[in-house]
């Protein structure tokens, strides 16, 4: 598509997008790296010490325990979503009843926030008088500690954020299912083809694409996890239900150690841009694209 | 094609888990709010119940300062929401119809910004905001939720203002009107519907933001998801009515207006999707 010179206008057109995005994210965020070098508290001027920082991180245990819960909230969350939305998307493709109500009902969780869920699930999984809790322990199943016992804290947090969160995963893959052309059944159906053959050898291969753009996103927004677990475990008990961006916030705002808070941070930036690399790469090839390939 | 009897059981049993997964949670909560304290925790839950105003009342006298805070996300979400879409507007317009190679890695750089933790820059913008004498005030919250929103934004307006006819603008600019003459006339009223997405995408994040809101507001310009919170922190097992009425409050008015808008969402989110 080709598209006439950009001049000044132009420029002056995006100016208040990109000045937002540069002087709310990107300025501050070189800030950080340059922060992350020194060693900084309240009150006390920053002195440079180079890559100490990372080094004193890397070397902290509690480091490495949010890191692998975040690694391990993150892959469960993603893929357990990724599963059921794909099943909803069919589901629904297939034809429902009253279908504008139910996919308004699928989409309520959306307008959820963080800490409305977790009210209501922290109701309804109350180890006391949580109504799940009691029915599970009815059933004789052992029932979710999540106050005493860390991977049941972890648990809860991972369950909340799928909830609030498959709406999104949902509905990318319902309309890229609406989006497959029909006459490719048509055809499939003449052949002979089953339902289950249909969605097998069509529906599946085709939504792939779409599949990995949902998990990508959901990936690099997972990895943000914050207000779940802060607002279910606040990172306890023991610093035991630490994520990344909990232990980045502990360390700046409780502990006051700005260089090591700074450097998490640095290393949240390099893996947010890491695990959106094909998605980069994607981006980057379809818009510098040659004029009338776009 | 009919489906055999059992396909079709199987496939209402997993539209009624779904919509119970979805709905249960908020149903309760909802219904909670109106009963009396004491059959809040009676179990199995009644569903039929004599309602009552009083965890509302409970609300109004316990925690009065609540409704200040909803009239904060209130103030503070349209805020965003207003800036976001008109500079999303004004940037995917430009980015729609022109080219260079600079304005182009402008746009790039602005999906690559977008992929930053927003955690990462609370703690530059921290004492920036302190030294700007930002702090607790509405706008600091407007410019974040704003900024934080642009890029996806001008993504999707982007993919709308692709579908308006070029010859429009040229027999706009032929009557003489400038660039920014033909973005009012012309692009505004033609990409409403994608405004309206953006705008519901931004209003849903404002509104439920609790991160930036709990590390830059304290009383002023405090929003409800905080109250919330320290609501949730303060309950030993007997505040609940009160919790779940200010829960509803809460989500009462977001979950409406996403209701109200499925279609648009719809297609804002398939145009992010697949063009961006």
């Amino acid at each position: 598509m080709s598209g006439w010179r950009a001049g000044p206008a132009q420029w002056a057109m995006v100016a208040p997008v990109q000045a937002l995005l540069v002087g709310v994210i990107f300025l501050p965020s070189l800030y950080v790296f340059w922060l992350s070098l020194n060693k900084s508290s309240f009150g006390v001027d920053p002195t440079f010490v180079g890559l100490a920082n990372y080094a004193e991180i890397l070397s902290d245990p509690y480091f490495w325990r949010a890191f692998r819960n975040t690694v391990v909230v993150v892959l469960v969350v993603v893929h357990l979503e990724l599963l059921l939305a794909l099943g909803a998307a069919l589901l629904f493709a297939g034809g429902v009843p009253a279908r504008r109500t139910m996919i308004a009902i699928m989409l309520a969780p959306y307008a959820i926030s963080e800490v409305a869920a977790v009210v209501m699930w922290r109701f309804m999984m109350d180890p006391q008088v949580g109504m799940v809790s009691r029915a599970l322990a009815a059933l004789g199943l052992p029932t979710l500690e999540w106050a005493v016992e860390p991977a049941h804290g972890l648990l809860l947090a991972g369950l909340l954020s799928v909830w609030l969160h498959l709406p999104f995963t949902f509905l990318i893959l319902y309309s890229a299912r609406l989006a497959l052309p029909g006459d490719l059944y048509e055809a499939a159906r003449i052949d002979g083809a089953s339902a289950w053959q249909q969605c097998l050898r069509i529906t599946l291969p085709l939504l792939v694409p779409a599949m990995l753009v949902a998990m990508l996103f959901r990936y690099v927004f997972a990895f943000r996890l914050f207000s779940e677990i802060w607002l279910i475990t606040q990172g306890g008990p023991a610093r035991q239900t630490e994520v990344m961006a909990v232990y980045l916030y502990l360390e700046a705002f409780r502990y006051n150690e700005f260089g090591l808070a700074a450097a998490t941070g640095w290393l949240m930036v390099v893996a947010s841009l890491l695990l959106a690399i094909p998605y980069l790469r994607q981006m980057y090839k379809r818009m510098f694209a040659p004029e009338g390939q776009a | 094609m009919t489906r055999p009897l059992h396909v079709r059981l199987l496939r209402h049993l997993a539209l009624a888990m779904l919509v119970a997964w979805s709905a249960f949670p908020i149903a309760l909560v909802v219904a909670s709010s109106f009963k009396p304290a004491r059959d809040i925790f009676v179990h199995p839950p009644r569903w039929l119940f004599w309602p009552t105003l009083e965890n509302y009342a409970g609300l109004a006298t316990r925690w009065p300062d609540f409704f200040h805070h909803l009239a904060n996300s209130a103030i503070v979400a349209a805020g965003a929401t207003l800036l976001a879409v008109g500079a999303s507007a004004l940037a995917a317009y430009a980015y729609s119809r022109w080219r260079s190679r600079a304005l182009t890695a402008s746009a790039f750089s602005m999906i690559f910004i977008r992929l930053i933790p927003p955690i990462v820059i609370t703690l530059p913008l921290f004492p920036a905001v302190n030294e700007l004498a930002l702090n607790d005030t509405h706008l600091v919250l407007v410019l974040l939720y704003a900024t934080f929103f642009v890029s996806l934004g001008t993504l999707v307006l982007r993919a709308f203002v692709d579908q308006i006819p070029r010859e429009l603008d040229e027999a706009a600019m032929v009557d003489g009107a400038s660039p920014f003459g033909v973005f009012r006339r012309v692009i505004l009223p033609l990409c409403a519907q994608g405004m309206v997405a953006v705008g519901v995408f931004v209003l849903v994040y404002a509104w439920n933001e609790f991160l930036f809101a709990f590390i830059f507001t304290t009383t002023r310009a405090k929003t409800a998801p905080l109250t919330l919170s320290e609501m949730t922190g303060a309950i030993d097992g007997v505040e609940w009515g009160v919790l779940f009425a200010a829960t509803t409050l809460q989500l009462a008015p977001i979950v409406a207006i996403v209701v109200a808008a499925q279609r648009y969402l719809i297609a804002g989110l398939t145009a992010g999707a697949t063009k961006g």
